[in-house]
């Protein structure tokens, strides 16, 4: 019998929990809704593409290929990215360089991110730095897969 | 006999033998860069220096003779410290371009830095400035700044082919690796140079910066492109998942072999690669039917044994002939002559083969193909072909490659072949041989199947498959022993052979060349 | 003739009223459990960019809803496939027929009840028509082909059953304590007042008929805690095989179910359209003072006061199905059986004994 009074109870402490935050939100919104300032927001979401949650400064996000001074490609195509990428979604192919000091440079350079888990090897395995994930860009969506295909020029620009 | 300690180990070894070579034995690695099995000891890079018990200096382990009971160790702290410094001089002028160096991955100097390096630069000074990119070969590309001057190249343009087109050039910090007067290394051996480079100073221009060295499988096999049958590894390359590749043999390698070739090939076959991946076939061709039928490989086989069948019942055997080539492996050359000569008693065997090539008195023989001797061995005899009796005496012909276009031109072809009822080839690549026949039969390579190859010096060579074969390519061996099932002349007889393997016993009881032969 | 356009003018407006708060009950309960659980909800329906905070969903929902695939499984029993969820749409409807909305508007001499229809046993029909919902249930789970629609319409059916008996028996004090089975009669005798100020409702006199009748009729809801039948998202329900149009009479169903069991909550146990001391001419307060209106006002008083009730029990019961856990099958059984009945059968014996006093 104590039980199941205190089953009860415990019901009723349940509903008085979720009235008082259906009381207390509504309150916020109200406010908000007379453009009255509060403290919190009556809702701990945020609207996601009008509203943007900053992005932590090490995120990993859209890969970019970092140039030299005269614009071309940091990259020389030693392909250790290839190498460790996990996920087999980047592609480089070298071609000769006529000055003597790069000699090699990427002349395809295409990451699927179709494939991509942004695991962020290929930033870590790259000796030359010359791939970055710091780009802050999220929304890279497509409709169809083969517009997730990046190539260099994707990638530079 | 002698017995030496090596580590702490004891070790038998012949008198007169370096202490480089006894650790091999033993199965101890001595980290060397200079030394090279196939020339005397030249101590140039010094990294080779173990402790020797009783010597108060380090020695040279590629060139200082064993001595019975001598003491050697490889591994105390003298000997670490000695390659460190080493390999620290080295390394002084070494610019650490691994990312863009060919020979990374498989580099001797990046692998002992990895073991042993001093990892904290202790000078001041800039790496100097050198030649990067310079063309000094055929095939070969010299970078200056790379040359740790073991001088292996030199020595075997010196002790190989005696040509001596290289030298070192000035003195000390200056000196260099170079041609004379702008004379190239034109020799035929002059891609084993970037082979036996330990680092990536001589580099070759055909597989320069094509892929990284990491991702290629190794597969032994056998140089099919002269007599000498060579062997040599074929370097490919699986694809990722995601991206196909447009090729997947990336290089030919030398494989060391003291039968035949030692530890060189030539660069005809170094550089003859590029039939693997081009312009192959690898579906099943039906030309006078329209609308490409698509036909199966049991089918195909079943219509070709009914073909010879009825010629074989109305005793017409006489009108199939067969125009062979010496590409072909000593079992499928067996079972032709089984099949055919033996069985259906058909005389008409030609052989077309490639032209014959200039020879070098190292491996190159004039002969390019690989298994003449094995022809012959097998008791075909290699006659040529006359078009015009061809064309008179055949109803069936049976065309093994497409080596004919060498002898003669399309239009003595094409006439020929237009009075023949049915023809048909075993083509691996598709040429304008194959719009000219009813039914074009796609065939694995020999870096796709297996078998034996018999090379101009009676040596029997095995050969396994490297590459995966592609579409319906299926090797010569196995379309002729389902032949011969479905032709059901001696069917328990041709059940027998389930692999090349065995039809090498068979030859081995059957001719005495073969027997016990096999390698 | 006019009796007749009268008639169809409160049928219209019944169905209207009925049809439309259970459209925005599905857009209140998002809201509800958004608020509750601190999130916006849904807001994202719009016409030509106008959102108003998300006042278009339930369009958004039913658009979505007919252009789905509506999808009958194969070796189903087509017919009855098909006919199910009208049986339980059609059931739970009907019963808005007999709840008084108000007293009597009297327009241009004539009198009209604010009822569509006022049956002496009103009260039975809307418990018999709640009842013959169950056909839909079993109908629908049987028909489908698929054995985990028929054991939840078999659960279904139990559960509603077993509750039925509840439910009915926790009235029958109510009805001993307002003699009548006319449900209008019954909102009438509470608006008489107990000891000279309290009302008359039957939250006073029956507080513990309220209790069970409230569990008994969330049970019939078939919602959280007691959706056992249905079980959305991990036991399978009857429903299973529906799609589309047919798929959404049944969640209109459901909505219409929490309506039918708020009004008549209201009307039984919380005096209806009574507004507390409103008479037919104004206010009587207990102290004395008088407030006089227009019949008109009065009448708006009433239907309003019945509203703000239906709502606030609404509310309640969104409340409810945000905050508790689901049953377990055997704690439903146990709930239904071992205490809502004889709790109710003691609440008939103790109403007994306080009436002959």
């Amino acid at each position: 019998m104590i039980k199941a009074l205190g089953y009860f109870l415990e019901i009723i402490r349940g509903s008085i929990i979720t009235t008082r935050h259906f009381v207390v939100n509504m309150h916020f919104h109200f406010m908000k809704l007379f453009r009255i300032k509060t403290k919190r927001k009556g809702a701990v979401t945020i609207q996601y593409p009008e509203e943007k949650r900053e992005i932590a400064t090490r995120h990993r996000s859209l890969h970019r290929l970092m140039t030299n001074k005269d614009g071309k490609p940091r990259c020389v195509a030693c392909m250790l990215c290839v190498t460790v990428c996990p996920s087999e979604c980047i592609y480089v192919e070298a071609a000769e360089d006529p000055d003597l000091e790069v000699q090699k440079y990427p002349s395809t350079f295409i990451i699927d991110l179709s494939r991509c888990c942004f695991c962020g090897f290929c930033v870590e395995a790259c000796p030359e730095d010359a791939i970055r994930m710091d780009t802050g860009q999220i929304e890279f969506a497509e409709y169809s897969r083969e517009d997730l295909i990046y190539n260099l020029e994707k990638l530079i620009g | 006999m002698i017995k030496i300690f090596i580590d702490e180990k004891a070790i038998e070894v012949e008198k007169s033998t370096t202490i480089l070579k006894a650790a091999e034995q033993a199965g101890i690695d001595i980290p060397h860069l200079c030394y090279h099995p196939a020339f005397p000891p030249e101590g140039t890079c010094r990294m080779c220096l173990v402790e020797i018990e009783g010597l108060p200096s380090l020695e040279l382990a590629c060139s200082t003779q064993v001595k019975d009971g001598m003491k050697v160790s490889t591994k105390s702290e003298r000997v670490i410290e000695a390659r460190k410094g080493v390999l620290e001089f080295l390394l002084a002028e070494h610019p650490p371009d691994c990312p863009i160096c060919d020979k990374a991955g498989e580099c001797s100097l990046q692998d002992y830095y990895e073991e042993y390096g001093q990892f904290e630069n202790q000078f001041n000074e800039f790496k100097e400035k050198r030649e990067k990119k310079v063309k000094i070969g055929k095939n070969l590309i010299r970078d200056m700044e790379r040359c740790i001057l073991c001088r292996r190249c030199v020595r075997f343009l010196k002790e190989v082919t005696k040509t001596q087109e290289l030298g070192v050039f000035e003195r000390g910090i200056h000196s260099e690796i170079n041609i004379l007067d702008g004379v190239l290394v034109d020799n035929n051996y002059s891609g084993n140079l970037a082979e036996i480079c330990p680092v990536g100073a001589m580099t070759d221009s055909d597989f320069r910066f094509k892929t990284r060295t990491w991702f290629l499988k190794k597969g032994e096999s056998i140089c099919p492109l002269c007599s000498r049958g060579c062997s040599i590894f074929i370097e490919y390359h699986e694809g990722f998942s995601r991206f196909t590749l447009p090729k997947r043999v990336y290089r030919i390698r030398s494989r060391e072999n003291h039968k035949v070739n030692g530890f060189w090939i030539c660069d005809i076959g170094r550089y003859g690669y590029s039939y693997i991946d081009e312009n192959r076939i690898d579906k099943i061709i039906v030309n006078n039917k329209e609308g490409g039928e698509t036909i199966t490989w049991e089918k195909m086989v079943i219509l070709l044994a009914e073909k010879i069948k009825r010629l074989y019942y109305i005793k017409k055997t006489s009108r199939i002939a067969l125009i062979l080539n010496t590409w072909l492996s000593n079992e499928e050359l067996f079972l032709i002559n089984k099949i055919f000569r033996n069985d259906l008693s058909v005389e008409n065997i030609y052989f077309t083969d490639p032209p014959e090539g200039e020879e070098d008195d190292l491996l190159l023989t004039s002969e390019r193909s690989p298994n003449k001797r094995g022809a012959r061995e097998i008791g075909l005899d290699l006659k040529p072909i006359n078009l015009e009796t061809l064309a008179d005496k055949t109803d069936l012909l049976l065309i093994f490659g497409s080596f004919m276009f060498d002898q003669f031109n399309l239009a003595e072809i094409k006439s020929a072949l237009d009075n023949i009822k049915m023809k048909i080839i075993f083509a691996t690549h598709s040429n304008e041989m194959n719009s000219l026949v009813d039914i074009v039969l796609p065939m694995s390579l020999i870096a796709e199947k297996e078998g034996s190859l018999t090379n101009v010096d009676g040596i029997v060579q095995r050969f396994s498959p490297v590459l995966m074969a592609q579409g319906e390519c299926q090797p010569e061996w196995k379309v002729l022993v389902n032949l011969a099932k479905e032709l059901e002349i001696n069917f328990r007889y041709y059940s027998q052979f389930s692999s090349p393997e065995a039809i090498l016993d068979e030859m081995g009881k059957k001719i005495s060349f073969f027997e016990k032969k096999s390698e | 003739m006019s009796e007749t356009i009268i008639i169809l003018i409160k049928v219209v407006c019944a169905l209207v009223w009925f049809l439309l708060i259970t459209l925005y009950l599905t857009w209140v309960e998002r809201k509800e459990s958004a608020v509750i659980q601190d999130r916006i909800g849904a807001n994202r329906a719009s016409i030509l960019g106008i959102r108003i905070i998300g006042l278009f969903q339930p369009f958004a929902d039913a658009i979505k809803m007919i252009f789905k695939e509506d999808f009958t499984p194969r070796f189903s029993r087509r017919f009855l496939h098909n006919l199910a969820p009208f049986i339980s749409f059609f059931f739970v409807a009907i019963t808005i027929s007999a709840i008084p909305f108000g007293d009597v508007l009297r327009i241009g001499g004539q009198e009209i009840k604010l009822q569509v229809m006022d049956i002496n046993v009103g009260l039975l029909f809307v418990l018999a028509m709640l009842s013959l919902g169950i056909y839909g249930i079993i109908l629908s789970g049987w028909s489908s082909n698929n054995r985990y629609a028929l054991i939840g319409g078999m659960r279904g059916a139990a559960q509603l059953i077993s509750y039925e008996v509840a439910l009915g028996l926790s009235l029958i004090g109510l009805i001993m304590v307002y003699p009548s089975l006319n449900l209008s009669t019954i909102v009438h005798y509470q608006g008489e007042l107990l000891f000279g100020w309290l009302p008359k409702w039957g939250v006073f006199l029956q507080p513990l008929g309220l209790l069970i009748f409230f569990f008994a009729a969330l049970a019939e809801t078939k919602r959280i805690p007691f959706d056992l039948p249905e079980g959305e998202n991990e036991i399978v329900g009857f429903f299973t095989e529906y799609s589309g149009l047919k798929w959404g009479l049944f969640m209109m169903t459901d909505f219409m179910e929490v309506l039918i069991v708020s009004t008549l909550l209201t009307t039984l146990f919380f005096g209806g359209w009574q507004v507390p001391w409103l008479a037919a001419d104004g206010f009587h307060f207990p102290w004395g003072s008088e407030w006089l209106l227009p019949h008109g006002i009065v009448v708006i008083f009433q239907v309003a006061a019945f509203n703000i009730k239906v709502f606030f029990f609404c509310w309640l019961q969104i409340l409810i199905r945000w905050t508790y856990p689901r049953f377990r099958y055997d704690q439903v059984m146990d709930l239904g059986w071992k205490l809502l009945i004889p709790l109710s059968l003691a609440n008939i014996v103790a109403t007994a004994i306080l009436l002959s006093i």
